[in-house]
């Protein structure tokens, strides 16, 4: 697989030196720079995937460095910004910005951004998404929306099954409550309830508790995977 | 300490005026009667001085006959067009010479005037005349006179009273008004007050009070800039602390105590990135960050999506939730469902087991969109009501829940139906607590 290469642009030294760990780790090729000036350059030299830019810089604000690259690049920018007014939003988006994520974030969601965009600017040819999920012993049928586990329907309300096809869908992966909460319900705000929570535990009693082999599992602080994992 | 005002200004002026304009009117009427009776007096002194005159000239024109009959008659004839004389002619010695016809009662005021006259019968004597003069007219007629200008006098000062009443209050109405703005001014809002149509007098007043709230308005205003700021300046370090722990959590060869750890901080640190988060939406909002309001067909319909979210949480708390009514308008969806959710959690956390929880949603008369949810729960006492759309209130410290709710979520509320141009409300009653909003239809300006 063709490796993809990030260009993050951020004055916060530490922030941006995390951030080019935990990409390396996903196996993206990172550069960081700290300046927004140099930061355009290093944009417009070099061929970059993707753009993670601040909003606010020294040197050469965000919004003005992407006026300045689009004059001649379409390099997708995903910005980081700590305001988060909806007219910031808007103008952000109208100046060119591909998505937002608002500081403080997490760094799954940074991740499952990044994720998204590239997959949109490099539509592949995919094969045609089954209509049958499956995992172990579990099985989602799309069409019919039925799930059943070792044989034996699984009653499930329509957001529950909603929730186990996200789950299903990016298994192995640690979703986070605030996209479980978008993704599913369209909330799209922090929630100070544990909605998600109570969501995950009634759909864990009945997917997961019956059963000896455990699939749901909640990574503390972070979200929840849906993995077989070896005991 | 509370000292006792002064009393109603309007009042004190309007018994002053009364009291002056009687005291002056009656001065005044006292200085025409005076005058009058004066002249009066003045009159009849003329008169008897004038009717001396003539008996004078008739007991010298019948002194040359000395006939006592005929001095009788000619006097007789006298009097006949003098009703209101009485004359009697004595001698020295007291013998009656003439009287006329007595009065058959006695008048009840003269005046009379005594002088001597040449003896009509003896010319070398003279006779002492006492002419009365019948003032009872004259006392009538003053008497009437003070009367007319007493019922003048109270009469004018009641007409004076009236207007002076009328006008004291007339004058005082700007000073109402003020009141009023004055009363009207809220915390988040503080125009200045309109002075223009108030009078000469109050104009310091109003620029010592407008001057104030200037400085009001610009402390408060640093208050939320500061509010702001700090929160503004928790985002990054936040988000370098949120990165790195989840990070480090990734590494599968960490220590499960250690990783457990880490969790454990990660969802510390969510909370707080929640509660800046949360800061800098009602800063935005109280800095005039309106809502994007679009087309919205079914309120109840955006209702139903909160619901189906809460419903894993209603059901572990064992309430029902019920929507009844719809509205359609221009609305911020993503806002009001904010609101609506925040709204529904509040209910269901303070709700009895087996009781329901109801989303009403009303359309008003003017047009606008009234959402109520409703809960029976423990009533919230009166003095927290107002209270309760503040930033992190908790009305009961017991009733806190601080675990999963920071205190902003009714702040919230309040600021999107501030951002919509609306209003909140509250009411608490025998256990029924109704939370909601009031969103105004769109305006022009919007």
């Amino acid at each position: 697989m063709e490796v993809m290469r990030i260009l993050v642009i951020e004055d916060e030294k530490k922030l941006a030196s995390y951030l080019k760990q935990g990409l390396t780790e996903q196996g993206y090729v990172v550069d960081t720079v700290h300046d927004g000036v140099e930061g355009l350059h290093m944009a417009m030299d070099a061929q970059y995937d993707l753009l993670v830019l601040d909003g606010m810089l020294p040197g050469i604000d965000g919004l003005g460095l992407l006026a300045a690259l689009r004059q001649s690049r379409d390099t997708p920018v995903l910005m980081l910004t700590a305001r988060v007014s909806v007219e910031d939003r808007v103008r952000g988006l109208q100046g060119g910005a591909d998505d937002y994520l608002t500081k403080p974030f997490a760094f799954s969601e940074l991740l499952a951004r990044i994720e998204g965009l590239l997959r949109r600017s490099r539509p592949r040819v995919v094969a045609k998404e089954s209509l049958v999920l499956s995992l172990h012993d579990l099985q989602l049928d799309l069409v019919r929306r039925k799930a059943t586990r070792a044989g034996a329907r699984l009653d499930l309300t329509s957001k529950e099954f909603t929730l186990l096809t996200l789950l299903l869908r990016r298994q192995g992966e640690v979703i986070s409550r605030t996209q479980i909460a978008e993704q599913v319900w369209e909330m799209n705000f922090d929630t100070e309830t544990n909605m998600v929570e109570v969501a995950i535990r009634r759909l864990r009693t009945k997917m997961d508790v019956p059963f000896t082999q455990k699939m749901l599992h909640t990574v503390r602080g972070m979200g929840y995977v849906l993995e077989l994992r070896n005991a | 300490m509370k000292k006792r005002s002064q009393g109603s200004l309007g009042l004190r002026l309007s018994w002053w005026l009364a009291l002056q304009s009687l005291i002056g009117l009656l001065m005044i009427c006292l200085i025409v009667y005076v005058a009058f009776a004066l002249r009066v007096e003045e009159r009849q002194v003329e008169a008897l001085a004038q009717k001396q005159d003539q008996l004078q000239h008739i007991l010298t024109e019948t002194q040359r006959n000395h006939d006592t009959a005929a001095l009788k008659h000619q006097l007789d004839d006298y009097f006949v067009g003098h009703q209101n004389l009485h004359l009697l002619l004595s001698t020295h010695e007291g013998a009656l010479v003439y009287e006329n016809a007595a009065p058959d009662k006695l008048p009840s005021g003269t005046r009379k005037l005594r002088f001597r006259a040449a003896s009509p019968l003896e010319s070398d004597r003279q006779l002492s005349a006492t002419l009365t003069l019948d003032t009872q007219d004259d006392n009538a007629l003053l008497q009437r006179l003070a009367l007319t200008l007493l019922a003048a006098a109270v009469g004018g000062a009641l007409v004076i009273s009236i207007g002076g009443f009328l006008l004291v209050r007339k004058s005082l109405k700007p000073l109402h008004h003020l009141v009023e703005d004055t009363r009207l001014i809220a915390a988040d809002d503080l125009r200045p007050l309109d002075g223009w149509q108030q009078p000469e007098e109050l104009q310091p007043l109003i620029e010592q009070f407008n001057a104030l709230l200037q400085r009001l308005a610009e402390a408060y205003e640093q208050l939320e800039g500061f509010n702001a700021d700090v929160a503004h300046e928790l985002c990054t370090p936040l988000a370098t602390l949120t990165s790195s722990i989840e990070l480090a959590i990734r590494k599968t060869h960490v220590d499960v105590e250690v990783q457990e750890l880490l969790g454990s901080n990660l969802e510390e640190l969510h909370r707080m990135s929640a509660i800046v988060q949360d800061m800098l939406f009602l800063s935005q909002a109280d800095r005039g960050s309106s809502a994007r309001r679009q087309y919205v067909t079914s309120l109840a319909s955006v209702a139903v999506s909160v619901a189906d979210y809460h419903e894993a949480d209603l059901d572990e708390a064992r309430v029902l939730l019920q929507i009844r009514g719809d509205s359609t308008g221009q609305f911020d969806v993503p806002l009001l469902r904010r609101a609506l959710s925040n709204l529904v959690a509040n209910a269901t956390r303070y709700a009895h087991q087996g009781s329901t929880v109801e989303i009403v949603i009303t359309r008003l008369e003017d047009g606008g969109t009234r959402i109520a949810v409703a809960n029976h729960g423990s009533t919230i006492e009166a003095e927290h009501l107002p209270r309760l759309f503040g930033r992190f209130y908790r009305g009961d410290p017991s009733r806190s829940h601080a675990d999963q709710n920071h205190g902003l979520g009714l702040a919230i509320v309040a600021a999107i139906a501030r951002m919509h141009g609306g209003s909140t409300f509250v009411t608490s009653d025998n256990g029924l607590t109704v939370v909601g909003l009031v969103i105004p239809l769109v305006t022009q300006k919007e």
